[in-house]
């Protein structure tokens, strides 16, 4: 493969999360993901990046979002047409796994905890790293993930918001390929000390 | 607008599936959000569809968002999967999505739609269920205010519905409800399962795979997800009990096309006015008459080889 076709393939990697079908097959497995929490599935292609099939899978027009590292480009906010707002208020909330961030994110009310916050956390990686045992709905009795590149510090401020059920944020966990999901029902406890 | 213009067919036809695709990401979002929050309606744009409010629409617009090509779909109406709705829906969804396979067997789909029964064959973690709901809120028989309801589901409250069921058990000495049994969702949220007969909401309990429930005209979405906790609501000293199909003698009552005395059974009157009883899931009876038929063929055989 010559180098321009090389790029051409590349391209096209790169726009295909906007296609129709392909956030098709990209919210099945991110279903899956929520149904089976801590489940590493893999997600994005050869030159897809899994974070951003996710929002343009999931964010529209209709949504806001929060992007406090400026890790989308306009060009790509402008193409979903979304609507940006601050980690409190928005809808869904694009973080990096190691910077933890300063606001609470939207928790929800009681009449209406689906308006609790998505937070998208971009981290190193997934099948590696420390060890989460989780457990709740979904799980058939325990569940063991590992992730590389979190700051404990989310562990913490996540058990914090999610204290009052039905009220909490529910987190879509994305390294360059793959995904998995901790809905606000998921309960984890930290093994060992990485 | 030019009235001999034609639009390229291409551009003329409708998007897969139907639903455009702002529709679909709306549907999607509520469906992950459902299943965070396990048993709570979530509200949403429940989209006009070509077929009544009533029909399944719930159902079908969240079978709409999921499917996709290499999808096998099974729709079932009352267990059967010829009866006019299922018939109507899966041919719905083979004009609309192109590339999706349907199929009348319980475990060759990946995705079922169903009005009114869970299918008898365990469903896998490969499958998702989805059920058709005409009314999602079981707190509407004790409390007629939304705004209200929203907050005792909240609350988890739920004492005035367990005092509809005590007044059943005083009048009647039964809880007088054949379906929609109320059930809660992993100790909080109480659902109505959509009228599935009682027989079937022990299978929501720990079901393998993700159930999903649509109503379309109420425009909520909400869900079981798999590995969770289904509790009918009962008394500590009146348990929950499913249709026993039991006889004047004690004796369980059989299918009468395949024998089978372990499945939920429909009471049918013929011509005579004599009653029977047939299996209600059809996939289940026919695969049961397949394999009766396979192996006295191959009784058939061992014999003429004996002779």
């Amino acid at each position: 493969m010559n180098e321009t076709t090389a790029m051409a393939a590349r391209h096209h990697a790169a726009s295909s999360v906007w296609l129709a079908p392909r956030q098709q097959t990209a919210f099945r497995q991110l279903m899956t993901a929520f149904s089976y929490p801590g489940r590493v599935l893999p997600l994005a292609g050869d030159g897809e990046s899994a974070s951003m099939l996710v929002v343009a899978t999931l964010i529209d027009g209709a949504c806001s979002l929060a992007d406090p590292n400026g890790e989308l480009a306009g060009d790509d906010l402008r193409r979903m047409g979304t609507r940006t707002g601050s980690v409190e208020t928005a809808d869904f909330v694009l973080a990096s796994g190691m910077r933890v961030v300063d606001a609470a994110p939207r928790l929800g009310s009681l009449e209406n905890p689906e308006q609790g916050a998505t937070i998208v956390l971009a981290v190193a990686g997934l099948g590696t790293g420390a060890t989460l045992s989780l457990q709740g709905p979904g799980i058939d009795g325990e569940q063991l993930l590992h992730v590389s590149g979190v700051d404990p510090a989310w562990w913490t401020q996540r058990a914090e918001w999610n204290t009052h059920f039905p009220l909490g944020v529910d987190f879509i966990l994305v390294s360059q390929h793959a995904v998995a999901a901790l809905p606000r029902t998921t309960r984890i406890t930290l093994k060992g000390a990485h | 607008m030019n009235p001999g213009y034609e639009l390229p067919l291409d551009e003329a036809g409708y998007s897969f599936g139907f639903l455009d695709e702002y529709a679909k990401r709306e549907v999607r979002r509520t469906i992950l959000k459902a299943i965070s929050i396990p048993g709570y309606q979530t509200p949403y744009a429940s989209r006009e569809m070509p077929m009544g409010r009533g029909f399944g629409t719930g159902g079908l617009q969240v079978t709409l968002s999921l499917i996709g090509e290499g999808d096998t779909l099974k729709v079932i109406d009352q267990g059967a999967d010829d009866s006019v709705n299922a018939v109507n829906l899966r041919h719905f969804v083979e004009l609309t999505c192109p590339g999706v396979d349907t199929t009348e067997r319980t475990a060759e789909a990946t995705l079922i739609q169903s009005r009114h029964r869970i299918p008898e064959t365990p469903l896998t973690e490969q499958q998702v269920l989805v059920l058709q709901v005409p009314y999602p809120d079981p707190l509407v028989v004790v409390e007629p205010s939304e705004a209200r309801r929203k907050v005792m589901h909240g609350e988890g409250d739920y004492s005035r519905l367990l005092t509809k069921l005590y007044e059943d058990i005083v009048q009647f000495d039964e809880i007088t409800i054949s379906h929609r049994y109320p059930t809660r969702i992993n100790g909080h949220y109480v659902i109505d399962p959509s009228p599935i007969p009682r027989y079937d909401v022990p299978q929501l309990h720990q079901n393998r795979a993700l159930v999903l429930l649509g109503a379309g005209r109420e425009k909520k979405i909400y869900a079981v997800p798999p590995y969770t906790r289904a509790e009918p609501l009962a008394f500590d000293d009146v348990p929950f009990r499913t249709e026993d199909f039991g006889d004047e003698h004690g004796q369980r009552r059989a299918c009468k096309r395949c024998g089978a005395t372990d499945s939920f059974l429909d009471e049918l009157i013929d011509d005579d006015g004599h009653k029977h009883w047939q299996c209600s899931d059809s996939d289940y009876c026919n695969s049961r008459l397949t394999a009766q038929s396979a192996t006295s063929a191959q009784g058939a055989t061992a014999q003429e080889v004996n002779a």
